[in-house]
Formats: C-alpha cells, structure tokens, sequence
C-alpha cells in the first residue's frame, strides 16, 4: 500500500472502448443518451482501499473525497501551485476590512442548484451555521477562530476572532457550501446518508454503487462554458496495484497514483501517457523535542546534515519526490519564498555534509566511541525512528536514512507500526524521531505554523494537532502571528524568511523530501490538465476542491 | 434425543463464547476510529472536531465494560450492528450486504467444486492403489496445494493476463459497467471470475484429494470391505458405497468449516485480484479499525462454522452410530 | 519412558521409510538443504541484502543470478538470507501446534465425560473464530512483533483444527477391541494412550505436524504479503511484500515476485511430500503398494 491512497479522492479519465465492447449495450446506453457525437465517457483512476459509500456529506471524510468540488463548491478557489491565487467561485468578490478582522463575501447571482432553485446568502450562512452546530462536521475547525456568520443582502459576513488572513484559504476554499432547503430537512447531517446530492458544481451524480460512481454534465452549469465532459465515471479501487493495471492498460486518462518504474510500467504503454508530479509540501523527521539529545539544537543540525536526501528520494520514490531543504521552503512551487540568507546559513553542500555534520557534533562536546556511535557524558546518540506501516514508500525512504545515520554514528532502530498505531503515538508525543507529512497550504507559512506554532502543540501525553516535535519559542509565535495581520505579500515573504533561519539555526523539524501531487494523464483526446507551464489547480485527484475544478475546465478534443 | 440435547448446548454455549471472544478482541486493538479518520486527514483536523467526531461515533469517554456488553448482546440479538467508521455515515449491514454475494458466488462454487472433486480424485486414486493415476495425480496436487495460494494468484495474473492477456486482471466485473441481470454483465463476471477461482480451487483441492485417499486406504482394508468384494459386489458400488461412505466421514467436518469459512471468503485471493467481497472487506476494516464492521464480519463468520459443524456432527452420528454411542 | 521408546522406534521405522520412499527422500532432502541455509545464511548469501548498492532493476546475470530489485539490493542474496525467519517459523509453529493438538485432542477423546465436553467446548471456540481474520486482527495490533509473537498468535490460532480431527480419531479407536483389551489388562491410561491409542493415530498427528507447518509458513507469508508483519526484516513473505507494493510484475521485475513464492512452494512441497512417508509409517494399510507392485511383476 501507498501512500496517496488513504485520505482524499478520486479518479482518473479513461478512454473506455475496449469496456464498452466488453460490457455490452448497458453502458452505451448511458452515453448515447447524452451526445449524439458520441463522447467517450473519461474514467478516472485513484485508488482508494475502499468501495465508495455513497453516502454525497461532502463534511464526512468517507465521502468527501467525491463529493467536494466536483457536486458541492466553494466560495473561491485558493491555488496552492500559484502562491495562493483566489479565483472568485460561488462568490464573486471578497474584501478584508477592520484591521483584517472582518471578511466580506459577495455571492454570486445566477447560480442555480441543480434542482433548479437559486444560490443565495442564506445558504453560504445555513452551511456555516450547520459546522458551528456539528463540530463533527467543522474538518478546517474554521469556528475556533469565527465569531459570527451573518448576511446583508448578497452579501455574508464573517468576523474573527483577531486578525485572520491567512484562515482565507479555509473558509473560502475549503468549506463546501450546501442548500439550506435541502438540508434543513435533514434530520442528522453527520449521519444521515445523501444518497441524491444537490449541489452548484459542473457534474450531476446519476448512479452510484459501491464499485463506481458516475456523473453527468450539468447541462445548467453556471459556468456556460464548462463542464464539457458528458459522462465520468469513478470506480473504485481496493489495491494500488489493480489501480496503477488500469492506468497502464489505458483506461484511464487521469490518474493519481504512485507507479514504480514509471516510465516503463506507464509512459511507455500508451502514446500520450505523461506524468507530471508538482511538489506542494514536505516529508519532514520530526524529532521529539522532550527526549535528551534531540533537545539539543546542534545533534538535530547534525542529523540534518547527515542524510543525503537525494539518495533517500532515489531509493525511496525512484526520484519522484525531490530532496527537501531544512529551510522548508517547497521547490520550485515556492521559489520565489526562498531567503538568501537562510540558504547561505546551509552552506554550499545543498545540505548534506557529514564532515560538518561531524564538526557540529565535535564542537558540541560529543565523541565518536569505539563502536562507532557518537557520544557525550556516556550518553550515545541512539533512537528510535517511527514511520507509518501502512506506506511502502515511506518505510523504503525511511530505511535508506537509517543505514545513513546509523553509518554516520547515530543509531537509528527503525520502527512500523500500524497507521492508526503511528498517528496516535505522534499525536501524543510518544516517539522519538517520527516521519511524517501535512498538508500545507497555498504559501509555505502553513507548513511552518503547522510545524512551528506553540498552540498547535500540547503536553506529552495529550493529542496535539500539529508541533508534535513540541517546539515553543514566544519570538516564533510573534512572527506566525504577524503574519496573519497582513495582506501584503512583501511583508509576508519578509516573515516566512525569518521563519527560515529559525528552520536552519534550530532544526525544530527536519524535512527530508518533498511531497508531490501523484498526476498521470493522456492528453491524446482531452485538452486543458494542468502542466506545469500552466498549473492552474493541483492536479491530484485526491484534492477537493481542486480535482472538481479541474473537471470543470476539461474539454474533448475536436 | 440425549446426543440431540448435547449437541445443541454445546452450540448454544459455543456461540455465548464466540460473542464473548468477539467482544472483547475488537477491544484489546490500540487507538479508535475517530483516530483513524484523524489519521487521515494529516493533521488538518484539530483536537475539537476530534472530540465531536468521538462523541458522533460514541466512542469517545469510557462508558463502564459491562454496560457496553449487555448492550453488545442486546444490539446484536436484535440485528443492530452501527454504523461502519470507513464507510460512514453508510450502517454495517448494507456495507456487509452488497460484498456477501461476490464472496458467496466466489467461494462458495469453488470450495463445494473443490470438496467434490478433490474426494472423488482421492477416492479414485486409492481405489487404484499404486496404477499411474494414484502415481502422478495426488502428489501432483499435494505439491500444489503447498503453494500459497496469494502467490498462485499473482502468477497466474502474471501468466494469463499480464502476459498471454486471456483474461481480465482485477476486480468483480469491468469497472464502468452497469450492474444488472442482463447476460452481458452476468457473463462479464464470469469472465472477471476465472482466474480467483482457478486460483482457490487449485491451491484448495489436494487437500481434498489427500486425505480423501489416506481415509480411503485405511478404509479398504477393512474387513467390511473385503467383505463386500469377497460378496462379488460391483466394484464401483464397493468404492462409492462402501468405502467411499465411510472414508467421507472424517472429512465432513473439515467440509463444514470450510462451507462455513466461505462467509469470510478468500481473503488473500480476493486482495491480489481486487474482487469486492467479504475477505477485502474484512482486510480493510481492520485496516481502518472500523470496529462495528470488523465485529459484525466476526460474528456472521462465527454463526456461521458454528452451524455447519452442528450440522456436520449430527450428519456424522446419523452415519456412523459409533460417535453416538457416548460411553 | 516407555512413550520416548515407542517415539524413538517410530522415527527409526520413518527414516527407513524415506529412505526408501524417492518422493519423501527428495522432501527430505529440501528441507535439509533449507535448514543449512537457515543455520549457515552467510555461506549462501554473495552480497548484503539490505545494501541499496546496484543499478536497481536488473535480469539475470552472473553477479546477480536473479537480478535485483528496484531499490538496487541482491535479489538471491534476499532470498538467502530470508530463508532462516521463514523456514524457523513453519517448523516451531508446527511444532507446538502438534503438542497442544495431541494434548487436547486425544485427552478429550480418551477422557470422554466431562473433560471431554469442557475440551470440546474450548476447541470448538477457537476453531469458530475465522483462523486468518483472527490472526490479521493480532498481528495489526502487535504490528512490527517479533518472531515469538507470531509464534504464538500462529499457535493459539493453528491447534483447533488438528486437535478436532485427533479426537474424532482417538473416538472412533476408542473403543476398538485390542484397546478394550489393554484397559481390561489394567494398564495405565498412559499406557494406552501412548502405547495403544497413538501409534496408530502417528500418519494423523504427523500430518497435523506438517499441515500446521504448512499452515504457519502460509500464514506467516500472508501477514508478511500484506504488510502486517516486520516488513523490516528479512523473509520470503516480507520481499513479496516489497515487490508486490513495487509491482515488480506488471514493472517487469517477474523475479523478484516469483523467486519468494517459488521458495515458500518448495518448501511447503517438501513439507507434503515428507508427509506421503509418514503415513506409510504407521498406517499399515498404507503400505501394500510396494507388494503389490512386486505381485504385479511376477505375474
């Protein structure tokens, strides 16, 4: 099992001609019904470890995945591959006013549901009444820092706690709004199952059974141009294995997978089968603050300088996930955050140097014992690597920096554990070196307050939400917040280049590589995916709302 | 009637054990299914949706064990199984219901073909005792049926689909197609069912075929048998009704469980070839930790053997008065 | 005392079996090359299998008879060195699968009363509880436990079976003539038992022997396929696991998803094949092929 399987999503386009022979009438049926051109129906291919529920609560992680973006739509859409770009969505314009503390969305007219009724204000406020009144429901936890949720005409109004500009990427992008006379009628929204959804996006949901979804055009669709796709289907898939057979059997047109030897297994089968994998976060080491010789500074700088992450990403993701920087800025989707003065601190090696590594630990009092393990007052620099079981690539990575480390004189054990297993003791503090990822965000400051910021974290012993390294420093916590009262982008590249010197002088995380967007396509007979020459939404299908949009935008080639 | 009685109380105490065990395994694994759906949102969740996913879940708090298994004992008597976490807010017997029939179809034709098959090979091969046939065809199998039957899965995927492409590689039927009675679909899953069933039946029928011949072997050399030849009775009817009767018995039981076992399907087979049935279904839920869905498999899985080695038992004393005869 | 006599003379009658029987000699002779390989891995062994040091992918060639596999690792050194974890397992796990079987089984069956229903009962528990489901469920909570976990959680789970068919044995000998006639001497239960009752239940508890065997390296294999074991460690079913997760087949890397299989079939083979010997030990019936064969020439 893979990585990208777990959480989110969905799909991949096929060219389906060979099934449709296979299959017989049923499906063509279906086609026919639509265009009189006939449209070769785009089947995506993400696999999931799981048959669908179909169950369309796009607040519900089961069902999220395929609910989110595609059916039910957001305010605006926040692009993480563009430094943040908003492009207006089911609200045509936004404005921040007191003091940042205020956020004013106009919704836009002319949008229908696809029963037919109108869009209003009243909705986007019933949708965000409804996570203030099911927490279960509030996945971004957008009311810990909302006071109210009021309308005024066309418009909704949203106050905060404080000054909250970067929680813009939350409650405009991430919270999908639903129809208030649909689900005012429904008796529990968290376990009430949608079976018929009714929402504003491009697609409407016309079967669904546990082994696949499949939508049509919405023929009303508020983007006139859009939606040009007639039929998608979504099967579901239980292994990455059958997945990744479907994608190179040429099924499929869009894929979000993790394939080994890609370009024999996958770009080689088919004409036109690209792959194109845009990093957006990190994999980071995150070492336990708490445990002696992880609480000093210098044993994680050495740590840092002692793994060849390009090695680590060659072995590990056969290249596919590039090697990090302890500056924590993403390449090359976050270029142009990268400080000078933080990269310089590195030094000319990119970062893996085990002679400074060994000057580090020299010059922090440590020697180098017989048994080759570096040590200091008797204590050795041994511990405990902890990695999700559930991910191969992971623990392949994760190998690989063992046999480093423990080469360079610090002795790792590594350690699999069940996901579940994994996450729980993370959560707690209850390791010693963890390897772990988030999920960032459109600027690289959400991976650093995730990482970074002393509330997210908690006590050993009690779930935190992120800083599970426990890392707290009152000057960090000033230039996070800082950050949130500006809309200048000048003003937030000078912050997050402070953050970097704090990433590479303290070493309070580790990252190792950078985590991609898994993105396969044929461009043969669909036009529009997203390259890197024109990245307009991340394209894996495990991104809501981004893959919906996607959808959106797709047309068949004439 | 007493060997009734018996029977039937052991069937009944078995049971309270099997739910008692039921209960209790679920339990002893570490975190719980808000952690789980925690776990898959990488952190994006925070402590506060967690604890109101836990309370809409209600495993959050520590409600007082025995109060939890009188309520277990209750809900299950009454068909309640909850809500299944991975596939929420969809309740466990409609997730259960829509794998039943794949693993049902799947392994329940090949493992009754391997039973009838592998007996009447066995049957056949000590009936001709040291001829080519006992030769070649038992030890043929038996070297089969050592291979794990995974590993048999993935070659013959690697043989008949990957390389000669004859069948299809994965799933239950072609992934878009429409699920209906029309003969296109029926025949598409029998198309997509091949290479399982080869797979199961293959690796599944030496040891049919084994000890169907070893009981035969003892069997025709009892004095009954000779006795019926030394009668001049049809030689086919001295195998099939007097040595093949008996030489069934022992292996009755060992078919009653493994008909039982058909509920749980063929987990590993079912994983290499991606076929939606229960055994995957199961893999995955404890996977997920999906508690309710992983309790009510176990507990359909142990109704299940239970029954048909009560059957088996009466089957066996209705044949052989000799397991009757108490003391 | 007089039990280890009967044992000893059993095993001297079953190495003339083998070496009489080419099917059981030739699984003789695979497990002994087997258990060198575990004893002696290193001699077997060209390369370190953890070293990330070739060129990642390729076929067959004279430093690597099988090729490595995607991360660059010696794909026969693996195979060498995987041999001892997984061969150790199948014969401890048989092993004391075997001891609670016969304990239970027999105890039960000779017992009869209330010991019987008390044994039964416990027998039939477990045997109720979905064997692999259940030992899926353990191994994800003690994931990454060591060889004497799944030791164990293959133990508790692989007797029931065996134990069931020993006393539906043990029943229907119970109350044949000659052991009527050792009671009614007055020997010892124990007397009976081991003298009277097990010899000729030896082709059933070894079969159970090389059927838990069989079931302990399959399962084992299972868990290791599925990631439910230490995949950090070194066994057939943990590189199954890396290549199957690496699709080393539709990647075109058949070797390093066969070879594995191809051991674990061997092995089992061999396992199956030791059995066709065993049962001619004890079970006389079993015997006459050879005589008859040799009527068959004369005539």
């Amino acid at each position: 099992m893979k990585k990208y399987k777990v959480g989110l999503a969905t799909s991949a386009l096929v060219l389906v001609a060979s099934t449709i022979t296979v299959v017989g009438p049923s499906v063509v049926g279906l086609t026919v019904a639509n265009a009189a051109p006939s449209q070769a129906p785009l089947n995506l291919a993400n696999e999931q470890g799981a048959l669908w529920s179909c169950a369309f609560n796009p607040f519900v992680p089961a069902s999220l995945p395929y609910s989110f973006g595609l059916t039910y739509e957001s305010l605006d859409f926040v692009n993480a591959l563009q430094n943040g770009k908003v492009t207006p969505w089911l609200a045509s314009a936004y404005a921040w006013s007191n003091s940042n503390k205020t956020l004013t969305f106009t919704i836009r007219s002319g949008v229908k549901w696809t029963d037919g009724v109108a869009l209003s204000a009243a909705d986007v406020v019933y949708t965000f009444d409804l996570l203030k009144k099911n927490p279960a429901l509030d996945l971004n936890s957008v009311w810990s820092v909302l006071t109210s949720v009021t309308q005024s005409g066309s418009k909704v109004i949203l106050n905060f706690k404080s000054a909250a500009v970067p929680y813009f990427f939350y409650v405009a992008g991430q919270v999908p709004i639903v129809p208030e006379h649909i689900w005012s009628k429904i008796a529990n929204p968290v376990t009430s199952i949608i079976s018929k959804p009714v929402g504003t996006g491009g697609y409407i949901m016309s079967s669904c059974s546990g082994e696949n979804i499949q939508w049509k055009a919405n023929p009303h669709y508020w983007q006139k141009a859009d939606a040009q796709i007639k039929v998608v289907n979504m099967p579901s898939f239980l292994s990455n294995n059958t997945c990744n057979e479907y994608l190179a059997q040429g099924k499929s047109a869009w894929g979000s997978q993790f394939i080994p030897n890609i370009k024999s297994y996958y770009v080689a089968k088919k004409a036109g089968n690209t792959y194109w994998f845009p990093p957006v976060a990190n994999v980071v080491l995150f070492p336990n603050l708490t445990v002696p010789g992880l609480n000093d500074a210098k044993v994680r700088q050495a740590i840092s300088y002692a793994i060849n992450r390009s090695t680590i990403s060659k072995i590990g993701e056969y290249g596919y996930e590039p090697a990090g920087s302890q500056t924590g800025i993403v390449t090359p989707t976050f270029s142009s955050w990268v400080s000078s003065s933080a990269t310089s601190a590195i030094g000319s090696s990119s970062g893996y140097d085990t002679t400074k590594a060994a000057a580090i630990l020299t010059a922090d009092g440590y020697k180098k014992g017989s048994d080759g393990i570096w040590a200091k007052g008797g204590k050795k620099l041994e511990f405990t690597l902890t990695t999700n079981g559930g991910y191969s690539d992971w623990i392949a990575s994760m190998q690989v920096l063992s046999q480093q480390l423990t080469t360079f004189g610090i002795k790792i054990t590594l350690q699999t554990p069940a996901a579940n297993t994994f996450y729980a003791n993370l959560y707690a503090g209850k390791y010693q070196l963890a390897y772990n990822a988030e999920a960032g965000g459109p600027t690289p400051f959400y991976e650093m307050r995730q990482w970074l910021f002393s509330k997210n974290s908690a006590p050993i012993g009690t779930a935190a939400s992120s800083n599970w390294e426990r890392y707290s420093n009152p000057t960090t916590d000033a230039l996070l917040a800082q950050y949130g009262t500006t809309t200048s982008v000048a003003t937030q590249k000078s912050i997050v280049a402070k953050l970097e010197s704090v990433m590479v002088n303290q070493a309070p995380v580790i990252p190792v590589l950078e985590e991609v967007d898994w993105f396969q396509y044929n461009p043969t007979t669909i036009n529009n995916f997203p390259t890197s020459t024109n990245p307009y939404a991340q394209p894996g299908l495990y991104n809501q709302p981004d893959w919906g949009y996607v959808l959106d935008k797709l047309a068949p080639k004439a | 009637m007493r060997f009734l009685v018996r029977r039937v109380g052991f069937l009944l105490i078995a049971l309270w054990a099997a739910l008692t065990l039921n209960f209790f395994i679920p339990r002893l694994m570490p975190g719980n299914p808000a952690e789980a759906i925690m776990a898959q949102y990488h952190g994006r969740l925070n402590p506060s949706s967690l604890k109101a996913i836990e309370a809409a879940f209600g495993v959050g708090g520590h409600q007082n064990i025995f109060v939890s298994y009188v309520q277990y004992f209750a809900d299950t008597f009454q068909g309640r199984f909850g809500i299944s976490t991975s596939y929420f807010p969809v309740p466990v017997t409609t997730v259960i219901s829509r794998a039943l029939p794949w693993s049902l179809g799947l392994v329940g034709v090949t493992t009754i073909l391997g039973f009838v098959l592998g007996t009447a090979l066995g049957a056949i091969a000590a009936w001709r005792r040291g001829r080519i046939f006992d030769n070649v065809l038992p030890p043929v199998f038996v070297i089969i049926s050592a291979f794990p039957y995974f590993w048999v899965g993935l070659l013959s995927i690697w043989l008949f689909s990957l390389t000669l492409n004859w069948f299809p590689t994965l799933g239950g039927f072609t992934e878009t197609a429409t699920q209906a009675w029309t003969w296109g679909f029926v025949g598409d899953v029998l198309w997509h069912s091949v290479l399982p069933a080869f797979t199961i039946l293959i690796t599944a029928i030496g040891g049919w075929i084994l000890t169907m011949r070893n009981n035969m072997i003892t069997v025709v050399a009892e004095d009954y048998v000779t006795m019926a030849k030394a009668k001049g009775l049809k030689p086919r009817r001295v195998l099939w009704q007097y040595a093949g009767r008996n030489a069934l018995l022992p292996n009755l039981t060992g078919f009653a469980m493994s008909l039982g076992f058909v509920i749980s399907g063929a987990i590993l087979v079912e994983y290499v070839f991606n076929y939606p049935g229960v055994g995957f279904l199961l893999l995955n839920a404890v996977n997920s930790e999906d508690y309710p869905l992983m309790q009510a498999l176990f507990l359909l899985i142990t109704v299940a053997v239970l029954l048909a080695i009560f059957v088996s038992d009466i089957a066996t004393a209705l044949l052989d008065p000799r397991t009757r005869s108490e003391r | 005392m007089r039990f280890l006599r009967t044992f000893l003379r059993g095993l001297a009658k079953s190495w003339e079996f083998i070496r009489r029987d080419k099917k059981a000699m030739a699984g003789a002779i695979i497990l002994f090359i087997l258990l060198l390989i575990s004893a002696f891995p290193s001699w077997f062994t060209p390369d370190n299998p953890t070293a990330y040091a070739y060129t990642p992918g390729i076929g067959l060639s004279w430093a690597h008879p099988l090729g490595t596999d995607s991360f660059g690792r010696d794909v026969f050194s693996q195979l060498m060195a995987g041999t001892r974890q997984s061969v150790m397992i199948a014969l401890v796990v048989g092993f004391f699968c075997t001891i609670l079987s016969v304990a239970i089984g027999v105890t039960a069956a000779y017992s009869g009363g209330v010991i019987d229903d008390v044994l039964s009962l416990g027998t039939d528990v477990i045997l109720v509880i979905p064997t692999f489901p259940l030992v899926i469920v353990i191994a994800a909570y003690l994931k990454g436990a060591s060889f004497w976990t799944v030791v164990f959680v293959l133990v508790i789970t692989g007797w029931s079976y065996g134990a069931r068919q020993l006393r539906v044995q043990a029943l229907s000998l119970r109350n044949r003539d000659y052991l009527l006639a050792a009671k009614a001497r007055g020997e010892s239960s124990w007397y009976v038992i081991c003298v009277e009752l097990l010899p000729p239940m030896t082709s059933l508890i070894v079969a159970n022997f090389l059927g838990a065997a069989l079931y302990a390296i399959i399962a084992a294999s299972g868990l290791q396929f599925v990631g439910l074991a230490n995949v950090n460690t070194q066994a057939w079913g943990t590189m199954l696991y890396w290549a199957q997760n690496n699709e080393a087949l539709p990647a075109g890397l058949p070797l390093w998803a066969l070879a594995p299989g191809i051991m674990i079939a061997i092995f089992g083979s061999a396992l199956a094949l030791l059995n066709y010997a065993f049962d001619e030990v004890s079970n006389p019936a079993l015997r006459p092929v050879a005589k008859k064969r040799r009527k068959k020439a004369l005539a």
